[in-house]
């Protein structure tokens, strides 16, 4: 087929095309943000809410009357929830505490030394990653019951610190690699012990891997329910994610108070995701293997 | 005579030293691994190992029991929700997979594009990623309430009428989908993108000389070079919708009538909701085992990608 070109119209053409491409992109990328954030803020909406707004039909998009009163019910006078918070906290600061230390000495005997049996602790070691939380949960409900640490904060603590340490060993030791051996070897020269270099030199310089790495922990560990639902019975022990569940299941469908609670567990993510996204990233990305 | 004794115990001495120094330095990154060693074997490692020799046994308590051989896998397939359980498994990862690679896919290459407000959208695009399974699903559960959810009512005022997100078996894993999808594609997103992000930009100058087309330039240059980070992002994407139990338990408990009910769901269900430990641990080890398949595709991906 021919076309008659008018001199111009090829350019006044493309300039559409181009106007209508930019269109297009804008549309998708609003559609987009729509998507990822609007049930985030229709809970926020929701929360705020009287409870006889919500069971309004129509719903309303914002609250007639502004209220906190979910809040107030679903987090300070729900007997529970400030201890899941502060379960959940400890948990958290515990497994950031132990795993990274361990994890931080493994990494680097993995990344500086050739040593006999490496390959084969590495492989054991890594291939742990890929057991899923689900193939796992019945032998560690036993095992915790034989054990008596069935029903306490230890046994997460203990089963949150196993299952991110082979990510953290994956993740660290790219950052040990990446530290040059000649500032060991100098301090070495000096007369620093063999770890005290390590402590001394290596350690402080792992700065942003640490970093990462607290954030893989971090989020992982807010974010776990199926083994925090499956080894602790109590409310004592409970944490943030099994107390928004057990709410569900609880009190019912109290929808401003549920999802003023699932508000309060976002938060803290969210607010430290603002001050720390290259990190938030890295570990995220880090922890997207694990199982 | 004596000088020459002391001599040679000094000598010894010293040798002695130094071969304990041998040995500390050979010791030493044992020493380093250890921790790690044994807090991986005693709660991964070992724990996995009983489980599989306990999915050959059948006992009413903790303890180990009767040999039975097969007998519980063929429990676990032909039982209850057996097979539905596999039909489920397929339908959400397949949905999951089929929504969250192409959003997140085109997500990436649009951030890749200097528009505007390019660091606002990426920090946004993100947030589902933050929010736990669990909480996603409680809010997709309400957003999409088949009484008082705002879609419903939205999709209802322009005439489409949504099948009933609990009832209807459809409606449910359409929702269910569509939540997993959300948890999912800003993985697909933010990998992607640093795989486009380090193409270099002479490879876009070179084919623009030579007059290839943006479309051309994409299909011919950039993508080749992402495609091992998009086969990476799809494997960890079907992972984590075939393990994850969370946004299904939330939404839908495995109903209505089984039909969400996910194989990995069925072993929470079969375990803690019907305490029926034997059934629900044997389908806890076919679940790794699926796992250990998809690895394997994993390791073999990251091998290409390392031209190895």
């Amino acid at each position: 087929m021919r076309v008659r070109i008018e001199p111009g119209s090829g350019r006044r053409l493309r300039r559409t095309r181009r106007y209508l491409g930019r269109a297009g992109q804008l549309l998708f990328a609003c559609g987009a943000v729509a998507f990822a954030v609007g049930p985030i803020l229709w809970a926020i909406l929701t929360s705020l809410k009287t409870p006889a707004e919500i069971a309004e039909y129509p719903p309303t998009l914002l609250p007639q009357t502004w209220t906190l009163e979910n809040y107030v019910g679903a987090v300070f006078e729900n007997a529970h929830f400030l201890g899941y918070l502060w379960n959940t906290t400890l948990v958290v600061v515990v497994v950031i505490v132990l795993s990274l230390v361990v994890s931080t000495h493994a990494a680097y005997a993995v990344a500086r030394f050739t040593f006999r049996g490496r390959d084969t602790l590495m492989l054991t070691m890594f291939s742990t990653i890929m057991i899923p939380g689900v193939a796992i949960v019945v032998p560690l409900y036993m095992l915790s019951v034989k054990v008596g640490l069935y029903d306490t904060i230890w046994v997460l603590i203990l089963v949150y610190g196993a299952w991110l340490t082979p990510t953290l060993v994956w993740l660290l030791r790219g950052h040990v690699a990446g530290i040059p051996i000649d500032l060991e070897e100098a301090a070495r020269t000096d007369g620093c012990s063999r770890i005290g270099a390590f402590y001394r030199i290596t350690f402080p310089l792992l700065r942003s891997g640490l970093l990462a790495g607290t954030v893989l922990v971090f989020a992982n560990v807010w974010n776990e329910f199926l083994l925090g639902y499956s080894l602790v019975q109590s409310d004592e022990a409970r944490i943030i994610q099994v107390g928004i569940y057990s709410n569900l299941t609880d009190v019912g469908v109290e929808w401003g108070r549920l999802t003023a609670g699932a508000v309060a567990a976002i938060v803290p993510i969210l607010v430290a995701y603002a001050f720390l996204q290259k990190a938030f990233i890295q570990g995220l990305s880090a922890g997207a293997v694990k199982g | 005579m004596a000088g020459a004794d002391i001599r040679e115990l000094a000598e010894l001495a010293l040798l002695d030293r130094a071969r304990w120094r041998h040995l500390g330095s050979l010791a030493f990154p044992y020493l380093m691994f250890a921790p790690a060693f044994v807090l991986i074997m005693g709660i991964s490692v070992v724990p996995i190992s009983y489980a599989i020799l306990q999915s050959f046994f059948r006992s009413p308590t903790l303890s180990l029991g009767r040999f039975v051989g097969l007998q519980n896998y063929a429990d676990y397939l032909f039982t209850s929700n057996g097979i539905g359980s596999i039909t489920a498994s397929l339908i959400f990862v397949a949905g999951t997979v089929l929504i969250a690679m192409p959003l997140g896919f085109a997500l990436a290459v649009l951030l890749s594009k200097p528009i505007p407000f390019r660091g606002f959208l990426r920090s946004v695009l993100i947030m589902p990623w933050l929010v736990s399974n669990l909480v996603g699903g409680l809010l997709w559960g309400w957003i999409g309430n088949p009484q008082y959810g705002l879609i419903p009512w939205l999709l209802a005022q322009i005439g489409v009428v949504l099948p009933n997100t609990i009832s209807n078996p459809v409606g449910a894993m359409g929702a269910v989908i569509v939540a997993s999808a959300w948890a999912a594609f800003p993985l697909v997103m933010v990998f992607v993108l640093a795989a486009i992000q380090t193409v270099p930009p002479e490879l876009k100058e070179a084919a623009q000389i030579d007059g290839a087309s943006a479309w051309q330039h994409f299909c011919h240059v950039t993508f080749p070079l992402v495609r091992n980070t998009t086969m990476v992002a799809l494997i960890l994407t079907s992972l984590h919708a075939f393990k994850s139990i969370d946004i299904v338990l939330v939404m839908t408990g495995g109903g209505p009538n089984g039909a969400t009910e996910t194989m990995a769901l069925r072993v929470f269900n079969e375990a803690f909701r019907l305490l029926n430990l034997g059934v629900g641990s044997t389908g806890a080890i076919i679940i790794f085992v699926i796992n250990i398949l998809f690895t394997l595709a994993f390791v073999r991906v990251l091998r290409t990608e390392h031209g190895v």
